[in-house]
Parts: C-alpha cells; sequence; structure tokens
C-alpha cells in the first residue's frame, strides 16, 4: 500500500559522489503521477546517476530517495527500468523473447521458471512495441531502434507503475522513436508517471508534461513551458556549451536526432 | 567382446568420471564466459597449487580429499584477494587477476621446489597437481569428483534463470532486487569448486582452459544459452575422454595438456566451420554481398529498413 496522495518520485537533498567527485549535489526532486517527466542536461550532468539513485542502483552519500511515499525496497515490484541500450552485450545469447520475459522473472521469484502466463505477457509487450514477428531473432541481429524497444517492452512486462528509462531515444530512427514516444504517452494515460533521461532539447519540449534541467545540482524543475526557458537553459548548459549553438544544432538536425 | 572390457575397471570408472567432470567444466564456464569473468578462472586455478602444498604440509596427508579440500580454500583466497585488489588499490580487472595470478602460482611452486628439495617424506607425486594425472586416481576418488560435478550442474540449471539475468544486465537485475554480487560470488564460487574438482584431470595450469574453451566454441555453433550449456557441455566431455585416452596410451603422458590440445582442436574446428558465427560462413557471406552489390540485386533487409 502506498501512503494515500503521496508524490511517484520524492528526491530529497540527494548527493551522490564517484569516488571523492561529487556527481549529483543536494536535489530535491518531486514528481507526481501520472505524467512524462524529462531529465535533461548536457553530458556529465549527472542524469543517469540521478536515475540510478532512484533505483538505488548507486550509493547515496547523502539525501533519501521515497517511491510513493515508501523506500524503494517495499515498491520494487512497481518499478520499471530501461537501462541504457549500450550497457549490455548484444551478442549474448539470447532472443528478443528471452529478454522480454526477464521483465517477468522478479515476480517469478527464484528458481521458478517462466510459464504460459509470462509468454503472454510478453508477447503483449512485444506486440505494443511492434516487434512480435522478432520474437525469436537473437538480439545482436536487430537494429539499434529494435533493441530500444525490445528495452522498453522488458520494461512494459514489469506491468509497472513507474517507470524509469535511460536515453531511450539515443541513436534511435524516427520511426522507433515514434513508436516508443507512443508506448509511453499510453503509460501516462493508464496514470503511470515515466520519468525520461533525454538529451534532446527540440523534441523535450513537445513530449514532455514536466522536466528537471540539471547539472550535478537541479537547475530548475517544474511544467515544460515553465522550465524550459532561455534563461534556464543558459544556467544549465553555461559551464559546458554554448546553448544557443546546441539549440542550433538541434534545429540544423530537423527530424533527425543523434 | 567389446574392447573397453578388457580394460580394468578401475580406468573405466575414472575415464567416466573425467568425462563428468568435463561436462560440468563445460556447463560452469559458460557463465563464466558470458559475465566476461574468463580470466576469474585463470586467478583460482594457479592460487590451488600452493593450496595442494599447505594442505600437505599442515596435515601431512596426501588424500585426495584433504589436498583439494586445500585447493579450493587456495582458489577461495586467490578470489578473495582479486576482489580486495581491485576494490581498494583501484586496480583493473586484468592487473589484477594477472597479480593474484602470477603470486599465488609463484608461492605454490616456491613450496613445491622446497619440499623436494628437503625430500621430505611422502611428498612425491604432488607435482601431479602442475599438469594432471588421471592415472594416479583411485575410483573411490574418482567417483566422488563425479558427484560433485553433477552438483555444480544441478545447481546451475536450477538458477539458470537467474544466472543468465545477471550474465546479461546486471543492472536491470540489481534494479529489480536480485542481488546481483551475491549471485556473482555464487557464480565465481562454482568457478572454482569445477576448477578444483579439474585439478587431479587438467593440472592447476591448465585446468581453467576446461571451463573457458568449451563454452566459448560452443557459442559459435548456437544463439541460446541452454544448447550453449548442452553443448559446451558435451565438448568439455569430448575433450576430456580424448585426454584420459591419450594419456592412458602413452605411458608418462600427462593429461592436462591432452586435454587442452582435443578441446583446442574442437575449438578451431567450431571456429573455421560453425554455420553463420564460423569463419568460413563469414567469408562466405561477405563474399555473396559484394556480389549482389556489384550486380545491383541487394535490397535493404525489410527488419533493418523498419528500424
Amino acid at each position: 500500500m502506498s501512503a494515500v496522495g503521496a508524490p511517484a518520485l520524492e528526491l530529497h537533498d540527494v548527493t551522490v559522489a564517484y569516488g571523492r567527485r561529487p556527481v549529483l549535489w543536494n536535489v530535491d526532486l518531486t514528481v507526481t503521477a501520472p505524467g512524462l517527466f524529462g531529465i535533461i542536461g548536457p553530458n556529465g550532468a549527472g542524469k543517469s546517476t540521478l536515475l540510478k539513485a532512484a533505483l538505488g542502483l548507486v550509493p547515496l552519500a547523502g539525501g533519501s530517495v521515497r517511491l510513493f511515499g515508501r523506500p524503494l525496497a517495499a515498491v520494487r515490484e512497481r518499478i520499471g527500468y530501461v537501462p541504457q541500450r549500450e550497457t549490455v552485450d548484444w551478442d549474448f545469447p539470447v532472443s528478443v523473447m528471452d529478454v522480454v520475459l526477464m521483465g517477468t522473472y522478479a515476480r517469478l521469484g527464484w528458481f521458478r521458471r517462466p510459464g504460459v502466463a509470462e509468454r503472454e505477457t510478453a508477447r503483449a509487450a512485444l506486440e505494443r512495441v511492434g516487434l512480435a514477428d522478432l520474437a525469436g531473432r537473437q538480439i545482436g541481429r536487430l537494429s539499434g531502434g529494435q533493441q530500444q524497444r525490445v528495452f522498453l517492452a522488458r520494461a512494459l512486462a514489469q506491468a509497472a507503475d513507474l517507470y524509469f528509462l535511460d536515453e531511450p531515444m539515443a541513436g534511435v530512427d524516427v520511426r522507433s522513436q515514434e513508436r516508443i514516444f507512443g508506448v509511453l504517452d499510453d503509460l501516462r494515460r493508464q496514470g503511470r508517471l515515466v520519468i525520461v533521461v533525454h538529451h534532446d532539447l527540440r523534441t523535450a519540449a513537445d513530449w514532455f508534461d514536466g522536466v528537471a534541467l540539471v547539472d550535478m545540482r537541479l537547475v530548475a524543475a517544474g511544467p515544460t513551458a515553465t522550465v524550459l526557458t532561455p534563461e534556464n537553459l543558459r544556467r544549465t548548459y553555461a559551464g559546458h556549451l554554448d546553448v544557443l549553438d546546441e539549440l542550433g544544432r538541434a534545429v540544423q538536425r530537423g527530424g533527425r536526432t543523434s | 567382446m567389446s574392447p573397453a572390457a578388457a580394460l580394468p575397471y578401475n580406468t573405466l570408472v575414472v575415464a567416466a568420471a573425467v568425462a563428468a567432470v568435463g561436462f560440468a567444466a563445460g556447463v560452469v564456464g559458460c557463465f563464466g564466459v558470458l559475465r566476461r569473468r574468463a580470466l576469474v578462472g585463470d586467478a583460482a586455478s594457479h592460487a590451488t597449487l600452493a593450496g595442494v602444498v599447505s594442505a600437505f604440509l599442515l596435515t601431512g596427508r596426501r588424500d585426495l580429499p584433504t589436498l583439494l579440500a586445500g585447493a579450493f580454500v587456495a582458489a577461495l583466497a586467490g578470489l578473495a584477494a582479486l576482489v580486495a585488489i581491485r576494490r581498494f588499490t583501484r586496480t583493473r580487472d586484468d592487473a589484477a587477476t594477472a597479480i593474484v595470478l602470477g603470486v599465488s602460482f609463484g608461492l605454490g611452486i616456491a613450496l613445491l621446489s622446497g619440499l623436494s628439495a628437503r625430500g621430505v617424506a611422502g611428498a612425491g607425486g604432488l607435482e601431479q597437481f602442475l599438469m594432471g594425472h588421471t592415472a594416479a586416481l583411485t575410483s573411490a576418488d574418482a567417483i566422488a569428483l563425479a558427484g560433485v560435478s553433477a552438483a555444480a550442474v544441478l545447481v546451475v540449471w536450477l538458477a539458470l534463470k537467474e544466472a543468465t539475468l545477471v550474465a546479461f544486465d546486471p543492472a536491470f537485475a540489481a534494479a529489480c532486487g536480485w542481488p546481483v554480487p551475491l549471485l556473482d560470488y555464487a557464480l565465481v564460487a562454482l568457478v572454482a569448486v569445477m576448477v578444483v574438482v579439474g585439478l587431479p584431470a587438467a593440472g592447476a595450469v591448465l585446468v581453467t582452459a576446461l571451463v573457458v574453451i568449451p563454452p566459448v566454441a560452443a557459442r559459435q555453433w548456437t544463439d541460446r544459452v541452454a544448447p550453449m550449456l548442452l553443448l559446451a557441455g558435451t565438448l568439455g566431455l569430448v575433450a576430456a575422454l580424448g585426454g584420459v585416452a591419450a594419456s592412458a596410451l602413452v605411458p608418462r603422458l600427462p593429461t592436462g595438456p591432452t586435454i587442452v590440445l582435443a578441446a583446442a582442436a574442437l575449438f578451431a574446428v567450431s571456429f573455421f566451420f560453425a554455420p553463420e558465427r564460423g569463419w568460413l560462413a563469414r567469408r562466405r557471406m561477405l563474399r555473396d554481398v559484394a556480389r549482389r552489390i556489384a550486380a545491383g540485386t541487394l535490397t535493404p533487409d525489410e527488419d533493418h529498413a523498419d528500424g
């Protein structure tokens, strides 16, 4: 049971350091469901670390995380995760179906094998991302966009209420991007909260209800329209890259993304 | 009358047991290779020699269970040293492995040479753990080795789902609440068990090949984990039997090198001739693509156009 009305995600004064180098500093962030929420900032700003801190994948040097008003361990089954695509070996000997089934493992528990119900869940997830006909294929024989959709399908198979996605649009063609965005949009409409680490400023305004601008510290957070101002962007990207340059390149890219 | 009937009972039992060890080493080794921890077995195996000699020095006994218990403790100590070096000195994996491997093996050789130089009574035969010598195995010992091997295979089969998940995507596994470090330690401990069990057959220097070569060869033939495990086990079994047969036929030929050479032969076949992943198949595919491009008949693959 979650505390009634508790926000889906609450970071309080979160600080994370790798060795002696702080990567996140005193971040306070509260996001409520439903919604599609972007975490935006320059390279090395700590965006992925913020996700990992929320998921308990990196130790906190300070602060606390609460999900649905409770500690992570109590609500793990309600959390879905899409890691960065480059973090795994795509030559690994598993099929598309094998990977999506991994989303059902936590509910299955120790030593129990996926059965008919789990395969049904996985197949439905593959349908949603448009990969049902590739279920038997080895995962290395997919395009980057298809691989990303496999990861998304695995997260859907987790049947979570709160999703964390780390750069789901990186290295993904436009068709896959639209498909992924469509799925995330459905999740939002079903009342879920979807938190996305994102690097493309141009699409951010179209996609997200709310955003957090991060550059080690939280620069600003809130509804997209009020947060994505030139002044906030300048403060976020100041130490890294001229924000006008960044925006200019985003516009030049047109429909494509890197 | 079959030729096998002409062989003494002990030889047959030992051969069957070594075959079981080879199978289990291949199966367990798959997850070491898939988790990219292939060298961990190497560090553990080189540490076992010091354990064998120390066990003899401390107990004065030279029965196989005592010596292998010493080997197992040493293997775990070597792995603990590996973890500690990585954690507290920020040394990278490969360098930490090289340090543990070199130092622990040096210690083992020094202890062994010290024993023979002083002519310690009963120390003779310990050097067989360097290269492996199955002819010295009793059938009781062999059956025990086969039993442990069977248990190791059973553990892998039980935890197939968990092991595959952690080997493929440890971050996702951790986010789902699986105890990733615990599973990793269990996996490494299992590799250490197989290294120790394989010690009498293959020896401290070469036993690691039994947990690495069959999995790598098996990967060439299949794109799925379960068939890979089965095939790696089979290849390990064949290599182990080949080694035992060769050293039974040629007196004084240690078993370890022949097992490794047999495994290498199987690997070479897999490397060249496997469908799709084999060298020949890849060459043929590249040539085919070049020809179709030249002829203008190559069209983009549909699923790839779909992105």
